[in-house]
């Protein structure tokens, strides 16, 4: 404990907002599915070498992001409430939170101390969540951690309300494309008053709930989900050799089944073992990005595919292709039925999505690898989720195309559980032969 | 009732016709009357009664008397050009940032808190107005190497703006006087412009730190002082204020006044001496005239640079600092009137002022209408109480104090540099033309006010850089008398 304390020191905070003024009164309104993720935050962290931030000042990475930011003006904002009592962005130019850090480790003995301590990466962003005030909670946290051979992390913590992954990792990328000068459009044009809420007519009779969410008690301004146990945070990666391995056992009958369908059907059966007849997860949610025409208003938004598979068999009786079939075959798209939900409540119900049943995140899409920091690309991107419910979460999330230890390709398994599990799960996956 | 105003209205203007002009009005029925008397016999038959070396005795006693008039008639001071720093954009404060700083610096007094919100919601600034980057940390890291390094930011992208405008060299400059009231490191500031620019090593520089957001004045006074001392010279003077080691990192309410209207900001001028200069210098400079009111202990406390009783240093501003700037600038008025005012406007004020004095003591007191002595004001951007106060006494138009209060809104208080983003406002609207005269006034700790009048020496042309370059357009703006944080 003593150690963690000065590994990470000389940390300052600061604010960084966009460079022009946003016209007052300007709004962001969180559609209802924005809404119904903002008990959740990504977290994610960017790992460069030295090259990359090479004879770089704190001004000099803070300079880019006054133009970047101009186009997002609602990361830049403060939450608020309409006089229905429905959230909506402030655009008041409060700006992103800026952190500066030191590490005493160097970046290589840095990578091998984390897969060790799963709580270490968590010291290379913030973990704060919106509230107890809306209106001070900044949506959007950087942190920069230098470490001592001049490697560099940046570490960000997201709100979900602002949008998903994909989202996220585009933002990022864009930021990286400001520094080498690329020219931004101009931001979309945005709302001066809040739209009244009115109960929409023509919505189905049946109001049951969609199978993906799970409504929590009442939150208040404090967005938060208290879970009853901790949950804990574990990474492993997965070569391509393995994975080829792992394919190769389950396909027999022909079918091809990509990594994704491939790894979630192991985890699955995986979790299932660890839970018990019982317990065992026969719901799944899959989140995957959205399909390229789909109806987007901007950059930031929440348009991933929300979808469950429903298991009517038992699941750890199953075999792994089984349910790597009905990963590919049986999903069900929820979005139109969470959107449908919220509105009912006028964007007041409190839910969770990750979590409520256990929920697996194909971040293989999200283009991870493209924010480039004066042209270097990452060594290393993880990215996980706070806010998760007890069913947990498992992010698959593409591996460094070039270099990396793997030689390129290869997955990273992030998987987000009761921390009961995680030891568990590591057995089960050591019996797979996933992890050493 | 438009019609009653009418009348007086075009009396008034008669009047003032009359009394402004009234030598050309004596003068033109004498003349008249000696060219119809005039005969050119009589008029060579007196010169011919006097001998030839009493003719040149005359006549060289004129040339003396002449020249002995052109010798001690103080020399004209020129303002070559100006130039304003423009913060980068990486610098800038909009008011919510500032209030969610303050709320995690001052987490234990939400008092304190709630003060500055109030204040800053009716200060007049803009969400554009520049903290240097070490006050933009929570909490603010004010180091020495930061306070330098502002200085240097502002103060040399000033002079090298200065020089490009002016095409001057540094080896041309014979006098250098820095101003910055509340930083005043060792070696001085004139000493770090000096070593950056290697100036000569005769030249006469000066460094001013103590005296306030008057000190520009005092500069501009002290460099025509000096400018007729020394013929044929150039004068250097550089007015800023060093935001970064003064922010008060406390929490009285009374002390943190100065962090809500206090920004980043400085002005570079040139003056010159040189007769060359009378046809390419922007102004002339005309009058300068000082006020001090420190002897009154009231006055001298009412800025006043202390401990709070956690021991954190910060500036006190008492509660009546707008009585005794209104007092100071009466003092002001009551010298510089006789200096600028028409006649019509003295011969008005000497009237009531007897017949206050004789007749009955009820009399309003005549406010001397500035409007006719001057086409633009610059009031000091000290806050908007100072503005409105300013525009109330002396009875000037939305239009006369537009400079000020879009300086504030833009810029902030940057202390003794305002005046000359105000200049540069009227400037870049293109609304200086020549023969114009323009008041700049500013008040500062001790308590003081100056004042000085400059003269358009030829009309400008809407300048293309500048600190206004870039949003003159949007302005004037209108500013809300509470904005909605």
């Amino acid at each position: 404990m003593v150690m963690e304390k000065t590994l990470i020191y000389n940390i300052k905070l600061s604010s960084v907002g966009p460079g022009n003024v946003t016209s007052p009164d300007t709004i962001f309104e969180p559609g209802n599915i924005d809404l119904a993720m903002k008990l959740h935050y990504l977290r994610g962290i960017y790992y460069f070498r030295s090259q990359a931030f090479e004879g770089l000042n704190t001004l000099s990475i803070k300079e880019p992001m006054f133009a970047w930011l101009n186009k997002f003006p609602m990361t830049c904002g403060r939450l608020r409430r309409a006089e229905s009592g429905r959230a909506y962005i402030k655009c008041n130019d409060c700006g992103v939170r800026f952190i500066e850090a030191k590490c005493e480790k160097t970046m290589d003995e840095w990578l091998e101390m984390k897969v060790e301590d799963v709580n270490l990466e968590k010291m290379l962003l913030s973990n704060q969540i919106i509230g107890p005030e809306l209106a001070f909670s900044p949506l959007v946290l950087i942190q920069f951690t230098k470490f001592k051979c001049g490697g560099m992390a940046v570490g960000l913590s997201w709100a979900h309300v602002l949008g998903d992954a994909f989202s996220l990792a585009e933002f990022m990328n864009i930021l990286g494309r400001v520094m080498v000068g690329y020219e931004l459009s101009p931001p979309i044009s945005l709302a001066q008053t809040p739209t009244k809420s009115t109960i929409s007519n023509g919505l189905p009779k049946v109001f049951k709930d969609p199978l993906s969410i799970k409504r929590v008690s009442p939150v208040g301004d404090n967005w938060v989900n208290f879970t009853k146990c901790k949950m804990e945070t574990f990474s492993f990666d997965v070569t391509p050799a393995k994975l080829n391995d792992i394919q190769s056992k389950l396909s027999q009958n022909g079918t091809n089944f990509s990594p994704f369908e491939t790894l979630c059907a192991l985890l699955w059966r995986c979790i299932a073992k660890i839970r018990g007849k019982e317990f065992e997860p026969k719901v799944v949610t899959i989140c995957k990005k959205s399909e390229p025409n789909y109806n987007t208003y901007g950059i930031l938004s929440n348009s991933q595919v929300v979808s469950v598979v429903k298991a009517n068999f038992s699941i750890l009786e199953a075999n792994t292709s089984d349910l790597a079939t009905l990963v590919k075959n049986e999903e069900s798209d929820e979005r139109k039925i969470i959107e449908e939900t919220m509105q009912r409540d006028c964007g007041m119900a409190d839910f969770i999505v990750y979590g409520a049943n256990l929920t697996f995140l194909n971040l293989e899409e999200a283009e991870l690898y493209k924010f480039e920091y004066k042209g270097q690309k990452p060594v290393s991107v993880n990215y996980w989720l706070d806010g998760v419910g007890e069913e947990g979460a498992i992010l698959v999330l593409p591996g460094p195309k070039d270099g990396g230890e793997n030689g390129g390709g290869g997955w990273t398994i992030t998987a987000i559980l009761p921390e009961n599990e995680v030891n568990e799960l590591k057995l089960e996956l050591k019996r797979e032969g996933l992890v050493a | 009732m438009p019609q009653q105003q009418l009348v007086p209205g075009k009396l008034k203007l008669g009047y003032q016709y009359l009394v402004n002009h009234i030598f050309t009005f004596a003068l033109i029925p004498i003349i008249f009357g000696i060219i119809l008397r005039l005969d050119p016999h009589k008029l060579l038959n007196i010169i011919s009664q006097y001998s030839l070396v009493q003719i040149l005795l005359s006549s060289f006693l004129l040339i003396f008397f002449a020249t002995l008039y052109f010798m001690s008639k103080p020399r004209s001071i020129y303002l070559v050009d100006y130039a304003c720093y423009k913060p980068p954009v990486t610098c800038r404060v909009p008011f919510s940032t500032f209030m969610e700083h303050s709320r995690l610096i001052l987490k234990d007094n939400p008092k304190s808190v709630d003060f500055q919100m109030r204040i800053l919601e009716r200060s007049g600034l803009g969400e554009e107005t520049c903290l240097p980057p070490a006050i933009h940390y929570i909490p603010p890291t004010p180091t020495m190497e930061a306070a330098r390094g502002e200085a240097e930011t502002v103060i040399f992208s000033a002079i090298d703006s200065l020089m490009h405008k002016t095409g001057i060299t540094p080896k041309d400059i014979d006098i250098l006087i820095v101003n910055c009231s509340l930083f005043s490191p060792t070696p001085s500031l004139s000493a770090m412009v000096v070593n950056k620019y290697k100036l000569r090593s005769n030249i006469k520089s000066f460094n001013l730190s103590g005296m306030g957001c008057s000190a520009g004045l005092i500069s501009i006074d002290l460099a025509r002082d000096l400018l007729q001392v020394h013929p044929n010279s150039y004068a250097l003077v550089v007015s800023t204020e060093i935001i970064t080691p003064n922010y008060y990192q406390g929490s009285e309410r009374a002390m943190l006044l100065p962090n809500c209207l206090f920004r980043m900001g400085g002005a570079a001028i040139l003056l010159s001496n040189k007769r060359r200069d009378s046809t390419r210098a922007k102004y002339k400079l005309v009058h300068v005239v000082r006020t001090h009111k420190g002897s009154d202990d009231k006055a001298y406390r009412c800025v006043y640079e202390q401990e709070d009783p956690q021991g954190k240093v910060g500036i006190n501003l008492s509660k009546d600092l707008m009585v005794i700037a209104g007092e100071a600038l009466k003092s002001n008025i009551t010298t510089i009137g006789p200096l600028v005012l028409p006649a019509s406007e003295q011969l008005l004020f000497l009237f009531t002022l007897i017949g206050r004095k004789i007749f009955n003591p009820k009399w309003k007191p005549y406010i001397p209408d500035f409007k006719q002595a001057f086409e633009h004001f610059c009031i000091h951007a000290g806050g908007r109480a100072v503005i409105d106060e300013l525009q109330k006494n002396l009875e000037l138009s939305a239009e006369h104090v537009e400079a000020s209060r879009m300086t504030l809104h833009r810029f902030g208080n940057t202390s003794s540099s305002s005046l000359w983003y105000e200049i540069g406002y009227i400037e870049a609207k293109g609304r200086m033309k020549k023969g114009d005269r323009v008041w700049q006034i500013a008040f500062g700790s001790g308590f003081k006010c100056n004042s000085a009048v400059w003269k358009c020496n030829r009309t400008i042309k809407t300048p293309t850089d500048g600190p206004w370059q870039d949003c003159i357009d949007r302005y004037p703006v209108h500013i809300p008398e509470i904005v909605k944080i």
